[in-house]
């Protein structure tokens, strides 16, 4: 079986100065893996190398074909982000914001119907500009725009940031039935018992390099925790 | 202020309107102030003259745009896409020297004289207007204007380009991220705001004259109407051409001393007032 996304010797940089180096994982269909390390690691440098935001060396596959560092390309090939901090489109209204997932031309189970049956929030602020939502309103438009686009992969980075805890029970629900539709997730979270309750198997990045990896239930391990120290 | 010279403002804002908003749209999507902006509209009065020469006037309103698109297709693909990483100034400059290039090409192409280009018959007489006989050549500029303008914010609004155009203005990394083919869209957005200058430039040639200082002369009126208006907003850039436009007309009649110093004085104004222009949300 080919991986949806696999990074084999990936190294990023920012202007000259390395973030992550020799990277190599592997993400197969319909999995769940959780991506921790502490503030600094390269978490969130190691899913934009996806799209080419740092300087890439080394090589990046989605269904085992190399991708060619065009920015646009790999929500087209269905491996789509939900970026920390949101980034939604202050200029845009909700639905607008939602529309733009369409971008990657793919069709499947999810459109703006069933985007608003798994968020109502979203349904009841459709013509509202995409930042009069509240933070969680608009995390759940971050994953509705995603989820347009019809991912196999869907990578979220820390989606709970700054969210009180009833509205991160709300999006692990979501999440659930984002997982039952078939697609994969790659989960960055500091919340590591959001991890434990959607993931099978961890990454952990540490300075950059990744330190650990395994099934879901050594992530309580002493070792493992003191490695990343979370 | 009599009705004749409210419409000559209406018929120069028009103007300003068109070349404004193709500017304001490339500055948001490439964030490149393109001082050739005045060249561009200067080859589509040149242009204009010869294709009314030679074929008519209504034909030079559809060839020039098309001409001036595909001279906007190679300033995005030579220059601009190249120069994406380069700091403002740098690409500015560039722009300027392009604009100085420009011009000597058309120097040397139609000379330094001033030119005629008249307007087609239809258009040649005079209209009432509310009891003012005004000419109606003035007003087909402007009802191009308003008719152009209100096509470009439709499209803008219901069209998927235009969404995706007002995405990648406001943040182009995350538009990339989610599948948006950013440079296709700047392609777009370049060509479009080239060929508005091509037309502003043949809806001009039959106004006012085709000589050789008009490409550096407006393009000084269209850089404060993007800066009042908010630097990157389109429909700033449009309400502030057509306020410009009437600004400068009707001070050149009430006060002639001081109408070249007028958009000056209503720059310093607007932007003491609001430092982002009426609609800034960039600076
Ligand atoms: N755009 C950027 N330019 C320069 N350095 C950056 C940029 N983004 C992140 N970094 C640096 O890269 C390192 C990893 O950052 P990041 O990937 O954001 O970590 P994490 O998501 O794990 O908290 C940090 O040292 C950070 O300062
Ligand atoms: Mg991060």
């Amino acid at each position: 079986m080919t991986s949806v996304l696999e990074f084999r010797g990936v190294n990023a940089s920012y202007d000259g100065a390395v973030v992550l180096q020799d990277v190599t994982f592997a993400i197969d269909d319909g999995e769940t893996v959780g991506l921790v390390g502490r503030n600094g690691a390269g978490k969130s440098t190691a899913l934009l190398s996806v799209y080419a935001v740092p300087t890439v060396t080394g090589d990046i596959a989605i269904d085992g074909k190399i991708i060619s560092g065009r920015r646009y390309e790999p929500a087209a090939l269905g491996v789509c982000l939900v970026p920390q901090g949101k980034r939604i489109l202050p200029n845009l209204t909700v639905t607008e914001n939602l529309h733009l997932g369409r971008a990657a031309k793919r069709s499947g189970i999810w459109n703006i119907d069933t985007v608003f049956d798994l968020f109502p929030n979203l349904a009841r602020g459709a013509k509202r500009s995409g930042i009069a939502l509240s933070g969680g309103e608009q995390q759940m438009l971050a994953i509705g725009r995603a989820l347009m686009a019809n991912p196999r992969l869907l990578m979220l980075d820390e989606p709970t940031e700054g969210l009180a805890p009833v509205i991160i029970d709300q999006l692990v629900e979501a999440l659930r039935k984002v997982q039952s539709g078939g697609t994969s997730l790659l989960l960055v979270e500091q919340r590591i018992g959001m991890i434990q309750q959607l993931a099978t198997r961890y990454l952990a990045l540490r300075k950059g390099l990744l330190v650990s990896e395994g099934g879901i239930s050594d992530l309580d391990k002493r070792d493992v925790q003191e490695m990343i120290a979370l | 202020m009599n009705i004749a010279q409210l419409l000559n403002g209406l018929a120069l804002g028009s103007l300003l309107m068109i070349l404004s908003s193709g500017l304001a749209m490339i500055y948001g999507l490439r964030g490149v102030m393109n001082f050739a902006h005045g060249a561009l509209y200067m080859s589509g009065a040149y242009l204009a003259y010869t294709v009314t020469n030679h074929v008519s006037f209504w034909a030079a309103l559809i060839v020039c745009p098309l001409a001036l698109a595909v001279i906007g297709a190679v300033l995005e693909l030579v220059f601009f896409r190249h120069l994406q990483t380069r700091s403002h100034i740098e690409v500015g400059l560039i722009t300027f020297g392009l604009a100085l290039i420009i011009e000597r090409i058309i120097g040397i192409i139609w000379g330094p004289h001033t030119l005629p280009v008249p307007a087609p018959d239809v258009l040649n007489g005079t209209s009432n207007v509310f009891g003012t006989a005004y000419p109606t050549y003035r007003l087909f500029i402007l009802a191009i204007a308003v008719v152009m303008a209100a096509a470009l914010v439709f499209w803008l609004r219901v069209s998927d380009t235009g969404l995706h155009i007002r995405a990648a203005s406001q943040d182009g990394e995350t538009s990339a991220i989610l599948g948006i083919n950013v440079d296709r869209v700047s392609l777009t957005v370049v060509c479009l705001g080239a060929a508005l200058a091509g037309l502003a430039g043949t809806l001009a040639a039959p106004y006012f004259s085709v000589q050789p200082g008009m490409g550096m002369a407006i393009l000084i009126n269209v850089l404060i109407v993007v800066v009042v208006g908010g630097v990157g907003s389109l429909g700033g850039a449009m309400a502030a051409g057509m306020a410009l436009g009437i600004v400068q007309t009707v001070g050149a009649v009430w006060l002639p001393n001081l109408a070249a110093l007028l958009p000056y004085i209503a720059l310093v104004a607007v932007l003491a007032w609001r430092p982002t222009g009426f609609a800034g949300k960039r600076v």
